[in-house]
C-alpha cells in the first residue's frame, strides 16, 4: 500500500463544480456592482464618487444599475437555494456547511495556536497542572479541518444572513410607497439605516476576512484558484482539509478491502 | 406725438419763457452768438476737447423744441461779455426747471461722493442724461431709457467705481434674469438699476432710506412681485421681518443681489440642488439656532437622507428644502397651514410619492438624534449606533485574528526555511 498511495499528491479533486463556480462568479459581479453603486449614497462627500457620478443623470443610472444588480443577486440566491435543495452534491455541501460546536473550538484553537501564549506559559511551568488536565487549552497543534473550516462556514452564513437583510430592507426601499403603506416612517427609517450599515459591514468583512483567506494568506498567496478552475490537489486536500482527506482515504480503503474480498 | 410729450414741451416752453422774463437784466447771448464759435466743427479747447455743439440737433430735442436757448442752461454765461469766455463752465442749471430732481440728487450717494471728492469722478445730471442731445427717458435712444439704463450706470460702476463686494458684483446684473427679460425679451418693466435703487435719490444700501435697505427691500421687490411679497409676509420669515428682527432673511439673502437668476437656472442660488446650502447659511448656524430656538444640522441631516444625497449628485427630481417647506411663505410645522404639519404631510409627500399614506407623518424626516422627542421615532438612530459598534467589534476581532495568523505563518516559514 505504501508503494501506491490511495491519494496521490498530484491527484485532482473537484472542490467547486461549474454550477458552484458560476454562482460564485455571479455573486462577485453583482456584489461588486451593488457596492460600487451603493457606496456613493453612504460616502456622498468623497471626491471619487463625485467624479464617478458627475451629474443627476448618472446618479439616476446608478440607481437603475443598483436595482439590476440586486435582481441578479436575488436570482443567484434563488438558484443557489434550488441547487442546494435539489442536487445530491448541493445537499451534501449543505450538510458539511452546518455549523458545529467543533467550529467554535477550531476558531479558539487556531487563535490560541497562533498566539502561542499557552505553550509559552507551559514551557515556563506556569499552569502546568491545568494544561495537563485540559490539553486542548495548550493549543499545541493547528486545528484539523474537514471539507469546510470555520472560516468558510462563518463567511457562508454571514453572507446568507446579510443577503436576507439586504434583500428585505432593499425591497422596501425600492418600493417606498408600498413600505409606508405597511410601516410608519420611523420603521422605514430603520430599513434605510440597516441597508446602509449592513452593506458597510459586508464590504469590510469581505475586504478583511475573505481577501485574507483567499488571497493574502501565505497559504494561498497570491490567490487560491479554486474559484476559477474548481480544482484542488491531493496535497492541498491533505494539508488544508485533512479530515476530508481522511474521509476520502477511508472510503477508498473500504472499497479496496471490499474488492479484495 | 402723444399727449405727455406735448405737455412736456409746453412745460419746457413756459418755463423757458419765464426764465427769460425773469433773468432779463443785460441782453443775454443769443444762440447765434454762441454758434459763432461753437458752430465750428473743429473748435477745440487747449486740452484738445471738442467744443462743437450741434445746434441743429439741439433744436430737435425736447429742450430745443421748447425754445430753450444756450444760456438758459449755461446760466453763468448770461452776463458774460468778453469772449472767448472763461472755462470750465459751471454745470448746466438743470435745477432751474427740474427742481425736484436736483433736490433729490443733492441728497443722493452720488452727491455725497462728489462732496467727498475722493473718487476722482464728479457726477452730475449730464453723466446719465447726456448733454445737448438730451432725450426723455421713454425715448428708445435715451441713456436713461429702461433698456439702456444698465449700460449707462455701468459706465462707471463696472470698473471705475469698485463695489465693496468685489469687482464682479455689479456686473452680475448682466447675467441676471432681470437683465435677460429687459434685453432679450424687451420687457421694460423688468427690474433695471433704477427700479431697485431709485434714480436721482439713490442712497447707500446702509441708509434706511435706500430702496434696497433691509427696511425697504421687501417693498421694493414687492413693487413687481406683489404676490410673493404677500406670501413672504404671511410666512415665518416675513412675520419676524415685520417685527424688525435683523437676522431674518429678506429677498436678497436667498436670491442674491444683482445676479438674480431664475430658480430653473443651474447657477441660481435657489436652484433645486443648491437651495439647501442657502437655507443652511442660517439653519446650520449654532448661534442663530440658539438665539431663535430652531433646529440645527439641517443640511447635514438632509444630505444624509436619500433626497439630500441625490441632490448633491445633481439629481433635481428629489425633494429639496422648498419642495416640502415651501419657499416664500414658509410656516412652522406647528402651523396647521404648514405644508409639513402632521395633517398636511401625507399630501406634501404625495406630490412625489403617489398615494402617500398617513404613515408618512409617523416619523421624523432628517432629524438629528438629539432632536428626537418621540422615543420610537429615534429607533433608527439607535440601530445606527448599534451597527457602528458591531461593525467596529467584528472588524477588530477579524483584524486581530488575521494578524495572529499571518505572523505565526511568517515565523513558521523562517523557522523551517
Amino acid at each position: 500500500m505504501d508503494s501506491a498511495p490511495l491519494i496521490r499528491d498530484e491527484e485532482v479533486f473537484l472542490r467547486m463544480n461549474l454550477a458552484e463556480r458560476v454562482q460564485h462568479w455571479v455573486l462577485i459581479s453583482s456584489f461588486l456592482l451593488l457596492i460600487l453603486t451603493g457606496l456613493p449614497l453612504f460616502f456622498y462627500g468623497v471626491r471619487f464618487f463625485q467624479l464617478l457620478l458627475p451629474s443627476g443623470q448618472s446618479f439616476y443610472v446608478r440607481g437603475i444599475v443598483h436595482r439590476i444588480a440586486a435582481v441578479v443577486m436575488i436570482a443567484n440566491v434563488i438558484a443557489h437555494l434550488l441547487y442546494t435543495a435539489l442536487t445530491r452534491r448541493g445537499r451534501d455541501n449543505f450538510k458539511e456547511m452546518l455549523p458545529r460546536w467543533q467550529d467554535v473550538k477550531d476558531a479558539v484553537g487556531l487563535f490560541g495556536y497562533n498566539i502561542g501564549l499557552s505553550r509559552f506559559l507551559n514551557k515556563r511551568g506556569i499552569g502546568a497542572r491545568f494544561f495537563k488536565k485540559h490539553p486542548y487549552w495548550l493549543f499545541e497543534r493547528h486545528p484539523l479541518y474537514g471539507r469546510y473550516n470555520f472560516v468558510e462556514k462563518f463567511e457562508y452564513w454571514a453572507l446568507g444572513w446579510g443577503t436576507f437583510v439586504m434583500i428585505f430592507s432593499g425591497f422596501f426601499m425600492w418600493n417606498v410607497e408600498l413600505s409606508l403603506r405597511f410601516f410608519p416612517l420611523w420603521v422605514h427609517d430603520i430599513f434605510i439605516i440597516v441597508h446602509g450599515y449592513e452593506a458597510i459591514l459586508a464590504f469590510l468583512a469581505v475586504i478583511v476576512w475573505h481577501m485574507y483567506n483567499v488571497h493574502l494568506s501565505p497559504e494561498v498567496f497570491p490567490m487560491s484558484k479554486v474559484w476559477l478552475n474548481g480544482k484542488i490537489t491531493g496535497k492541498e486536500l491533505r494539508l488544508l482539509h485533512p479530515l476530508e482527506y481522511e474521509k476520502i482515504l477511508e472510503e477508498r480503503r473500504k472499497i479496496l478491502s471490499a474488492e479484495a474480498l | 406725438m402723444n399727449r405727455t410729450t406735448t405737455g412736456r414741451i409746453l412745460l419746457v416752453f413756459l418755463s423757458a419763457a419765464l426764465s427769460v422774463f425773469l433773468g432779463a437784466a443785460p441782453a443775454a447771448q443769443s444762440d447765434e452768438d454762441c454758434q459763432a464759435c461753437h458752430g465750428d466743427k473743429d473748435l477745440k479747447s487747449e486740452t484738445g476737447k471738442l467744443l462743437f455743439v450741434d445746434h441743429a440737433e439741439f433744436q430737435g430735442t425736447i429742450h430745443g423744441q421748447g425754445g430753450l436757448s444756450c444760456v438758459d442752461c449755461h446760466a453763468d454765461l448770461r452776463t458774460v461779455t468778453d469772449f472767448p469766455h472763461d472755462s470750465p463752465l459751471k454745470p448746466a442749471a438743470c435745477g432751474d426747471c427740474h427742481e425736484a430732481a436736483v433736490q433729490q440728487f443733492a441728497r443722493s450717494i452720488h452727491q455725497a461722493a462728489n462732496d467727498r471728492g475722493t473718487s476722482g469722478i464728479s457726477i452730475g445730471c449730464k453723466d446719465c442724461h447726456g448733454t445737448h442731445a438730451i432725450k426723455p427717458s421713454d425715448d428708445f435712444d435715451s441713456p436713461t431709457f429702461a433698456i439702456n439704463l444698465p449700460a449707462t450706470c455701468e459706465k462707471c460702476h463696472l470698473e471705475k467705481v469698485p463695489s465693496k463686494k468685489g469687482t464682479g458684483f455689479i456686473g452680475g446684473y448682466n447675467l441676471s434674469a432681470h437683465f435677460k427679460a429687459l434685453e432679450k425679451a424687451g420687457l421694460t418693466m423688468s427690474a433695471n438699476c433704477g427700479h431697485c435703487h431709485g434714480a436721482h435719490d439713490i442712497k447707500s444700501v446702509g441708509d434706511p432710506l435706500s430702496f434696497v435697505s433691509r427696511k425697504n427691500i421687501i417693498k421694493t421687490c414687492g413693487t413687481c412681485h406683489v404676490g410673493i411679497q404677500r406670501g413672504y409676509l404671511e410666512g415665518v420669515h416675513g412675520i419676524d421681518y415685520v417685527k424688525g428682527i435683523k437676522d431674518v432673511p429678506v429677498c436678497t439673502d436667498c436670491h442674491s443681489e444683482h445676479n438674480i437668476l431664475s430658480p430653473e437656472d443651474i447657477d441660481s442660488t435657489v436652484y433645486a440642488t443648491r437651495v439647501a446650502q442657502v437655507c443652511a447659511n442660517c439653519h446650520d448656524d449654532m448661534a442663530l439656532s440658539r438665539q431663535y430656538g430652531f433646529l440645527t444640522s439641517r443640511l447635514r441631516t438632509y444630505n444624509e437622507s436619500f433626497h439630500g444625497t441625490a441632490a448633491r449628485f445633481g439629481e433635481t427630481r428629489v425633494a429639496n428644502c422648498a419642495s416640502c417647506h415651501g419657499f416664500h411663505d414658509i410656516r412652522a410645522s406647528s402651523d396647521p397651514k404648514s405644508s409639513i404639519s402632521k395633517a398636511n404631510l401625507p399630501a406634501t409627500c404625495g406630490q412625489c410619492h403617489p398615494g402617500a399614506s398617513r404613515h408618512f407623518a409617523e416619523g421624523l424626516i432628517h432629524s438629528a438624534p438629539e432632536q428626537v422627542q418621540t422615543a420610537k421615532y429615534g429607533t433608527a438612530h439607535v440601530v445606527k449606533e448599534v451597527y457602528i459598534f458591531i461593525i467596529a467589534a467584528i472588524i477588530a476581532v477579524m483584524v486581530v485574528f488575521i494578524a495572529a495568523d499571518f505572523l505565526r505563518r511568517i515565523l513558521r516559514k523562517e523557522k523551517h526555511g
